[in-house]
């Protein structure tokens, strides 16, 4: 069994008198695409930062490619690619040349450059691009050049903070499938995101929520957990009053729009989507259907975040 | 230290200087510009000044007196008064900077042996010329006094005849722009070079692209050596334009080793360049990057570091305090070279303490740079 | 940041900057060691002018102390000087003066006549011939009374324009002028928006460096304070609106900042805070006629130290008011054009 790729435990940063993130432990296996999915602020930049060696841990212990990140952080850099939320691209410089760049700080060798070159180019279909200053590139370009560069000296794990931040759906789609040819070739992904159907494409998700990791697993035995809420998904004439009502009825537990529906978060029982119906007739809102679904990411995580604040 | 990695960040660093061609241009420029411009616009040497005189004696010795003093260049009459209160107003109107008012009976008290008194009238204003201007006067005065004064006073005093045979050295036509233009190579030296590279890291925090770097082997030392690169060439051609500028347009002497100052511009380089840099890896935005530089290069320079202002005169404590700023050594170094033809056998310690500047100023930055946010 | 730099620039430079030039360090080299010579080189150290940096034997090794810089005046008295003083022969004493700073020699060379002439007149009761200057204004050619209006005008006349094209230069780079951009609000009142903030703190500054000038350096306001504040905000029209011009030609805050530097440079040196404008080449001159710091450099000495009022400064103010409007006029429409 060969080692982890990533082993976190007990890791925290404290910036003075404020816990950015407090005790966080997990593994990530060779080859893993491992997702870290919060909101904004809930302490995934932190995090990353910590595993990349940038920012020092305040507690816990983190390691990369067998390297400690607090003690050996200049082994964890030679192994490691990043791509940071602001891509980290020299905007007056050519795609070529930031290419180039980054080749040459991380002693990638001259003729395993142009290789690598080749292949990147190939990738992320930058043939044609390579003349462009990076700054006059569109948003979907510039984010692959930014993973291209991260890949160059074929680093054994790649974190990615934020990736598909402002790029368009088409372009993200891609950027996935890059992600999954990585897997494969056996580089390990860290991403984080807060996109819920990003999440869903991870091997493993790890939740994290106001410093905390309230949830670890793979997407699908997330979703399929029992827990002690359903969803009930409700199409109406009229959502505004819809959601204004079930927030005022006593079984529902969240409600929120998804879409042009509603999702209801309802106390386990059959007779939910019933009780869901009484509520909105009794405003007044004309209910075409109510029915339990799977809950999608987006669900879960609010179902977990919620559980995680009853229990402090 | 990796010779790849160094490499890399040094080509970088001159692609970003090359996109910008209008910064490039200015960078090369405007040194050269602004020499030429200060070269002939400062100018010390106070020439025809215009001068009041209220001579109400009108004897042979105050006659002598006068003409003595306007016969030369410094003083020009440019006024006789009629009284001694239109004197205020002369000055008031600009229209003289000095107004001589000589007693009435000049002649008459120095044949006595009496005690007299000459007096002058300066507007303080504009301090630096005042001062100046007094110096002479006070100078030709006694000139005059030593020369003549066994003569008007018809033996009546005792003299001791004491001949003073004053040799100017090094400047024999004690011309500003053999002091100027030198210290002048020296400032805009400084300020450039520190207003440059002040820009260059705290610019990548800026933008984000720092954190790129900081999880990259790069060693801090690789990072400042390779932005400083490419500046280090920028400022070796505005010393090649500036030297040939200050040669052919004001035939500024160089009677030292040409060598020898390369040698030392190029350590003066790396403490300005060093400066700017130590500032640029503190700082978190261009704009305090360059207020810093700015401020602490551009008034410390031009007042304290002896361009204009002798260090010697200033307080102790001051005196002790301007060693550490690489303009004041290399003011001294750049005049001693070029007007004394002085090599290292003089100036070694004013070399050495230039060295371990840029030594200082450059590791500082090295340290500074933290791969640890 | 802006407010601190003002007050550190006043403080060294107030304490730093000396015109009046003393402790010129000189060496002697007495051959004769008589009384005589021991009087007149006794004469010289007493004075307060000039402080003794070492003695030496002979007038050769007077050489190395000027080259090295040790020494600015060197004084060889010959062996022979008091026979010959004795004789009534006429007793030659050598001076030689380090010319490369030509104020220092200048005024070194002055105080030294003076003090020859005063030892060769000592027979008599008092040196009868002497010399009583009465400088007005600024009676102890206080260099701090000279200094302080300047750091005034240095700190509006340059940080200020830079900042303010670096400012709006920054926003353009991030984005977020062009979020300003399409909102309703209009080109003129934009760009008063991101100079007034500067122009408080501008005069923010002044006062902060007049209270200080007052109570620290004890260099108080001859004229009137109002006139100075006015003369400041009109100023500062300049200065800003110079700063909004060459926001308008950069790209990138690293151009802001080079070509605020390309054109500060010149007017801080031409303006006459230091050199003097009388001196300079015509054409020059004529050029200076341009800068807004050369009036503001005349206007707040003038207040300062002369109490003059608009009476006399009123060419200045309409100068300053003129170039300031023509600036502030030429931004704008330039403004407009990048924006629309």
């Amino acid at each position: 069994m060969t080692a982890p790729a990533i082993e976190v435990s007990g890791l925290t940063k404290r910036f003075g008198d404020f816990t950015a993130v407090e005790s966080v432990s997990f593994e990530v296996a060779a080859g893993e695409v491992f997702g870290l999915l919060g909101p904004n602020g809930a302490g995934k930049s932190t995090i990353i930062r910590m595993l990349c060696g940038i920012l020092l841990p305040s507690g816990g212990e983190g390691r990369v490619g067998g390297h400690s990140v607090s003690r050996e952080p200049e082994a964890v850099r030679a192994r490691i690619g990043y791509m940071s939320q602001r891509f980290s691209l020299y905007l007056d410089l050519t795609a070529e040349e930031n290419l180039e760049f980054y080749g040459g700080i991380y002693g990638v060798a001259p003729e395993r450059l142009r290789a690598r070159m080749e292949w990147a180019v190939e990738m992320t279909g930058l043939r044609g691009q390579l003349m462009r200053l990076a700054g006059e590139l569109p948003a979907g370009w510039r984010q692959r050049l930014a993973l291209c560069c991260a890949l160059l000296h074929e680093p054994e794990v790649v974190f990615l903070d934020e990736p598909t931040a402002g790029v368009d759906p088409i372009s993200r789609r891609r950027f996935w499938d890059v992600i999954y040819d990585l897997a494969t070739a056996g580089v390990t992904s860290l991403v984080t995101t807060h996109y819920m159907d990003e999440a869903e494409r991870c091997d493993r998700l790890a939740l994290i929520y106001d410093g905390r990791l309230i949830a670890l697993d793979r997407p699908q035995e997330m979703k399929a957990a029992p827990r002690a809420e359903v969803v009930v998904e409700v199409e109406c004439d009229d959502p505004g009053r819809a959601l204004a009502a079930l927030g005022e009825a006593p079984d529902v537990r969240h409600a929120r729009l998804h879409g042009a529906r509603l999702h209801a978060h309802v106390a386990r029982s059959e007779q939910a989507p019933a009780r869901v119906r009484e509520a909105l007739a009794g405003a007044g809102v004309r209910c075409s259907r109510a029915s339990i679904v799977e809950p999608t990411m987006e669900d879960v995580f609010v179902s977990l975040v919620r559980e995680a604040e009853e229990q402090r | 230290m990796s010779a790849g990695r160094l490499l890399a960040l040094a080509d970088k660093e001159m692609r970003h200087l090359l996109r910008d061609p209008r910064s490039l241009g200015v960078a090369l420029l405007l040194p050269v510009v602004l020499l030429v411009l200060y070269g002939y616009a400062i100018n010390f040497d106070l020439k025809q000044i215009p001068l009041a005189v209220y001579d109400p004696d009108r004897s042979r010795e105050s006659r002598d007196l006068v003409e003595s003093l306007t016969r030369g260049e410094h003083f020009r009459l440019a006024a006789v008064l009629a009284g001694p209160g239109e004197a205020e107003a002369a000055l008031q109107r600009r229209q003289v900077k000095v107004a001589l008012i000589l007693p009435e009976k000049f002649a008459a008290d120095l044949a006595a042996g009496r005690a007299t008194s000459v007096q002058t009238l300066v507007s303080g204003a504009d301090s630096l010329t005042a001062s100046i201007s007094l110096s002479y006067l006070e100078a030709m005065l006694q000139d005059w006094w030593v020369r003549r004064g066994p003569a008007a006073s018809g033996g009546s005093l005792e003299f001791r005849r004491v001949s003073p045979q004053v040799r100017i050295w090094y400047n024999e036509d004690l011309a500003s722009v053999n002091f100027i233009i030198p210290g002048l190579v020296v400032v805009i030296l400084m300020m450039l070079a520190a207003l440059l590279t002040s820009q260059t890291v705290v610019r990548e925090r800026e933008q984000g692209t720092i954190e790129g770097l900081v999880v990259s082997p790069v060693t801090g030392s690789e990072v400042v050596l390779g932005k400083l690169l490419p500046y280090v060439g920028v400022a070796l051609a505005d010393v090649a334009l500036v030297a040939a500028a200050g040669a052919l347009l004001f035939h500024v002497p160089m009677r030292g080793d040409a060598l020898l100052l390369l040698a030392l511009t190029l350590v003066y380089l790396c403490a300005a360049l060093g400066a700017g840099m130590l500032i640029s890896v503190h700082t978190g935005s261009q704009q305090v990057a360059f207020m810093l530089a700015f401020v602490g290069t551009l008034l410390p320079t031009i007042l304290l570091t002896g361009f204009v202002f002798p260090v010697s005169s200033m307080p102790k404590a001051l005196q002790m305090m301007v060693q550490l700023h690489p303009a004041t050594h290399f003011m001294v170094i750049v005049r001693a070279v070029a007007l004394k033809g002085v090599g290292l056998g003089v100036l070694w310690p004013r070399a050495l303490a230039l060295a371990a500047l840029a030594a200082a100023l450059l590791g500082a930055s090295i340290k500074g740079f933290k791969k640890t946010l | 940041m802006l407010i601190g730099a003002p007050i550190l620039q006043l403080f060294i430079f107030g304490y730093a900057v000396t015109l009046d030039i003393k402790h010129i360090q000189m060496v002697v080299a007495d051959r004769d060691r008589s009384c005589e010579s021991r009087e007149l080189v006794g004469s010289f150290l007493r004075s307060g002018y000039f402080d003794l940096r070492g003695r030496v034997d002979s007038p050769a090794d007077l050489d190395r102390p000027l080259e090295a810089g040790e020494a600015l005046v060197g004084l060889y008295v010959p062996q022979d000087f008091s026979k010959r003083l004795a004789r009534g022969e006429p007793a030659p004493v050598q001076l030689v003066i380090d010319g490369t700073d030509m104020n220092s020699a200048g005024v070194a060379g002055g105080y030294a006549a003076a003090l020859i002439a005063h030892y060769a007149a000592a027979g008599g009761p008092a040196p009868p011939l002497t010399h009583q200057p009465r400088i007005w204004y600024n009676p102890g050619l206080r260099s701090m009374n000279y200094m302080v209006p300047a750091v005034i005008c240095m700190i509006l006349g340059t940080v200020m324009t830079a900042v303010t094209a670096m400012a709006v230069v920054r926003e353009r780079e991030t984005g977020t002028l062009e979020q300003l951009v399409v909102t309703p609000i209009r080109p003129a009142e934009l760009m008063l928006a991101k100079t007034l903030p500067f122009a408080g703190i501008g005069m923010l500054d002044v006062a902060l460096v007049i209270v200080l000038a007052r109570y620290w350096f004890g260099v108080g306001l001859a004229g009137s304070l109002l006139l100075l504040l006015a003369s400041s905000a009109i100023f500062l029209l300049t200065t800003l609106g110079l700063g909004l011009f060459i926001s308008t030609l950069s790209r990138t805050q690293q151009q802001a900042m080079l070509t605020a530097f390309f054109v500060l440079m010149p007017s801080v040196i031409l303006s006459g805070f230091l050199f003097p404008i009388e001196n300079m080449p015509q054409v020059i001159q004529w050029l200076t006629y341009l800068i807004p710091l050369r009036y503001f450099v005349e206007i707040v000495r003038g207040i300062f130290l002369q109490g003059s009022g608009v009476a006399i400064l009123w060419p200045q103010l309409t100068a300053l008011i003129a170039l300031g409007g023509t600036i502030f006029a030429l931004s704008a429409a330039r403004f407009q054009k990048r924006l629309g």
